[in-house]
């Protein structure tokens, strides 16, 4: 799907087609998360980290900055290239592809306020590749520019990071000091670390305007479901052919009518997703004014389908799925963990709510 | 295709203004009635006017998108406004591709060619359905036997669209019962054969606006020249009636499909009116539940066009179109059992139209395969599930 956009009726046309390049990137990760990420998935979640050569390897294939604007210093393949791309490395180990990204969702937020340039100034150079960004939501960001910010977060998946970006409703800030991480144990994600934050301090860049706050929370809606995406395509897929090994009864257990019919749900839902978040990334692509309640509403669907998808892969498995010697123990926690970032489900519900009201607003203008 | 094309989106309007103009209207009648719309009711001459002014776009390369595309986009709006209308509309009906497939030119000429530049509306019908099942296809009862005059069909078949004011209804029987599916036929019955008899129209809980049909073939005798495709027709997987129904099932499952998702759009469109014009959409409750509405309507359209775009570009889309049918039918119940519940005693008087959609929309899972079968269809590709 290159393009889905509302025409003056509400109605969308939809290319589902992917070009030469789109196969290529969708090839080149596709094995580099088939065999750098899946096959050292235990190792990863219990060093809390992804190795150094795979962070190398993974840097080397130039993917980091993909979806950045051009001028920005990204490839400018936008927001939907990045979703197939974060499909296929959650599909391998989501917390290994929050890991990999060094800019996190943060970038999103600096890119949307205009902010890239200005971080030369303030002697951060994007492509020096060993600074790492992490974002936090800060209720109070951007009430009062340039203000000294505190608080504190309980959990992030991270380790650490060298700068701290606070995005809240009415803006944004960014913290190249004041702030500390103290590692966690965390729920799941584990190979992408996990830390709570505290962060006092001064701002050296901070913004007010709830506008692109909406819009570079958009983005980072978009970028977290399609994690989920993954996981679930993974959790979905393992258990289906987990189902076809498994012998009760005399025939595979997928063919047992109440679980194909579970197995076919449960491919449902994943498509379904996908769909719409691709939609939603290509609204943002786009410029659409649905952006914002497009991609809250593929972030409650992600939500809602991990809620489903999840359990269900680790029930299909029985008491094995139970156990860590299979991965769906961990999609059932890495889905439901992901779920909680971005400000979580109930405001995203309450964004995508309110999308549906400025509709209305259009209608009665019109 | 970046979105549907100036000419695509010139025709959906022609259709969106008959449907707010006639069709809804005369959906609502038949459904206060009871019983469709009489043959000789006057929408069924202005459909044919209408139809003849704004044909449906054809494969000559004036509308850009696909058939399939194209069909999705026409059967949603028409939907909207009223999907027994849609089906009560005259023309050859779902026939029409089959005839196209697998008929003889003659037959073509036939059949098809009365519907042709007429301004009398005429219907053709296809019965598939019996009694003793609908889904499973391959075991039909009704039977075809040769003889020297012609063909005696026996059996019965019900829920058939149209079927009481059709000029002829091809009806699926089987010539060769050793021979399993491969011994199936279809056989043009043409109307006032003594032997189609017991004509009933059933009466419906919703979709009232065309006939369902139910009635006996009973020494009903057809000419040699009325088995689809000749007797001897040509060895293509198109010649076999069964595989020629097959295709076409898998066709318009799609059709299926964008239907429900118009159905179910009319149906949010009701709920959203009633709750900002009554105020209810200020309750953050009911502003979720058009959300999840919203949602489910827009990842069905979405699952019905990636079908479409699949069939036109060649790509197999058998769980395409499966899960675009299953998913659609379900959202379009949902949507309009939510809608009930938004629109509230309102709906509970019986005057409300997502009352009205709300008994329409049951049957789009239960037609062309209903949601088990789709299911079943989907499990089969998926996880290989034995027949």
């Amino acid at each position: 799907m290159q393009i889905a956009r509302h025409n003056r009726h509400g109605r969308l046309g939809v290319d589902f087609a992917r070009g030469e390049g789109d196969e290529i990137i969708a090839g080149t990760i596709g094995r580099f998360a088939a065999d750098e990420l899946r096959p050292r998935l235990r190792e990863f979640e219990s060093a809390r980290t992804v190795s150094e050569s795979v962070r190398e390897r993974f840097a080397a294939l130039g993917f980091e900055t993909l979806d950045l604007a051009e001028e920005a210093g990204g490839a400018g393949l936008g927001l939907l290239a990045r979703v197939r791309t974060n499909r296929l490395l959650a599909e391998a180990d989501a917390g290994a592809a929050l890991a990999l990204d060094r800019f996190a969702p943060a970038i999103y937020v600096i890119e949307a306020f205009g902010g890239v340039e200005a971080l030369k100034s303030r002697q951060l150079n994007l492509g020096q590749s060993d600074l790492r960004f992490a974002l936090v939501m800060d209720p109070g960001a951007g009430d009062v520019a340039g203000a000294r910010v505190a608080g504190q977060v309980a959990w992030i998946p991270a380790a650490g990071a060298d700068v701290l970006v606070g995005l809240g409703p009415q803006g944004a800030w960014l913290l190249k000091q004041g702030f500390a991480f103290e590692p966690v144990g965390g729920s799941a994600l584990h190979a992408a670390g996990a830390s709570s934050v505290k962060f006092d301090g001064t701002p050296i860049l901070a913004w007010h305007d709830p506008v692109r706050a909406a819009q570079a929370l958009a983005r980072i809606r978009v970028y977290y479901a399609s994690l989920i995406w993954g996981v679930l395509s993974d959790a979905a897929g393992f258990s289906r052919s987990y189902a076809l090994d498994r012998v009760a009864f005399g025939k595979p257990i997928a063919h047992h009518q109440a679980l194909a019919f579970l197995i076919v749900d449960m491919y449902v839902a994943v498509e379904r997703l996908g769909l719409l978040i691709e939609d939603a990334a290509v609204a943002i692509d786009a410029g659409e004014g649905r952006a914002v309640g497009a991609a809250a509403a593929a972030f409650v669907d992600a939500i809602e389908a991990s809620r489903f998808v999840g359990p269900n892969g680790v029930q299909i498995l029985g008491g094995h799925g139970f156990m860590r010697d299979f991965p769906v123990e961990k999609a059932m926690r890495d889905c439901r963990a992901l779920g909680l970032l971005a400000g979580g489900c109930d405001a995203a519900r309450e964004q995508a709510g309110a999308a549906l009201a400025a509709t209305i607003s259009e209608r009665i203008a019109a | 295709m970046n979105n549907f094309s100036a000419a695509l989106n010139a025709y959906i309007e022609q259709v969106r203004e008959w449907g707010q103009r006639e069709v809804r209207r005369a959906g609502l009648e038949a459904d206060r009635n009871g019983a469709p719309l009489p043959p000789d009711h006057p929408y069924f001459a202005a459909y044919v006017d209408f139809r003849r002014r704004h044909p449906v776009p054809a494969d000559d390369g004036a509308v850009p998108e696909g058939p399939a595309v194209r069909m999705a986009a026409i059967n949603e709006e028409n939907a909207y406004w009223d999907r027994g209308m849609g089906v009560a509309a005259p023309g050859p009906g779902l026939p029409a591709p089959i005839v196209t497939a697998a008929g003889t030119p003659e037959q073509r000429e036939r059949f098809l060619g009365p519907f042709r530049g007429t301004d009398i509306p005429r219907w053709g019908s296809f019965a598939l359905t019996e009694p003793s099942g609908g889904s499973d296809t391959a075991a039909f009862r009704t039977r075809a036997t040769r003889t020297d005059r012609g063909y005696l069909l026996n059996g019965a078949k019900c829920f058939i669209g149209n079927a009481a004011r059709a000029d002829w209804v091809l009806v699926q029987a089987n010539l060769d019962p050793e021979k399993g599916r491969a011994g199936q036929r279809s056989f043009f019955v043409e109307r006032g054969n003594r032997g189609m008899t017991g004509i009933k129209i059933e009466k419906k809980m919703g979709l009232r606006a065309y006939e369902s049909v139910s009635f006996i073939l009973e020494d009903c005798e057809v000419p040699h020249d009325n088995i689809l495709g000749g007797e001897r027709p040509e060895r293509t997987s198109k010649s076999s009636a069964y595989g020629a129904t097959m295709g076409t099932l898998n066709t318009t499952r799609v059709g299926v499909a964008a239907s429900a998702v118009g159905l179910a759009r009319s149906a949010y469109d009701e709920a959203l009116n009633f709750a900002t014009q009554s105020g209810a959409f200020k309750s953050i409750r009911v502003r979720d539940r058009l959300e999840v509405m919203y949602r489910q309507l827009r990842a069905a359209w979405l699952m019905t066009l990636r079908a479409a775009w699949k069939a036109d570009n060649r790509i197999p889309n058998i769980v395409d179109a499966s899960m675009a049918k299953v998913f659609a039918a379900e959202t379009a119940q949902d949507l309009a059992s939510a809608g009930m519940e938004i629109v509230g005693l309102e709906a509970g008087a019986g005057h409300h139209l997502v009352e009205k959609l709300f008994r329409d929309a049951k049957a789009l899972n239960i037609v062309e395969g209903t949601g088990q079968i789709q299911r079943i269809i989907m499990a089969r590709n998926l996880v290989g599930l034995p027949r």
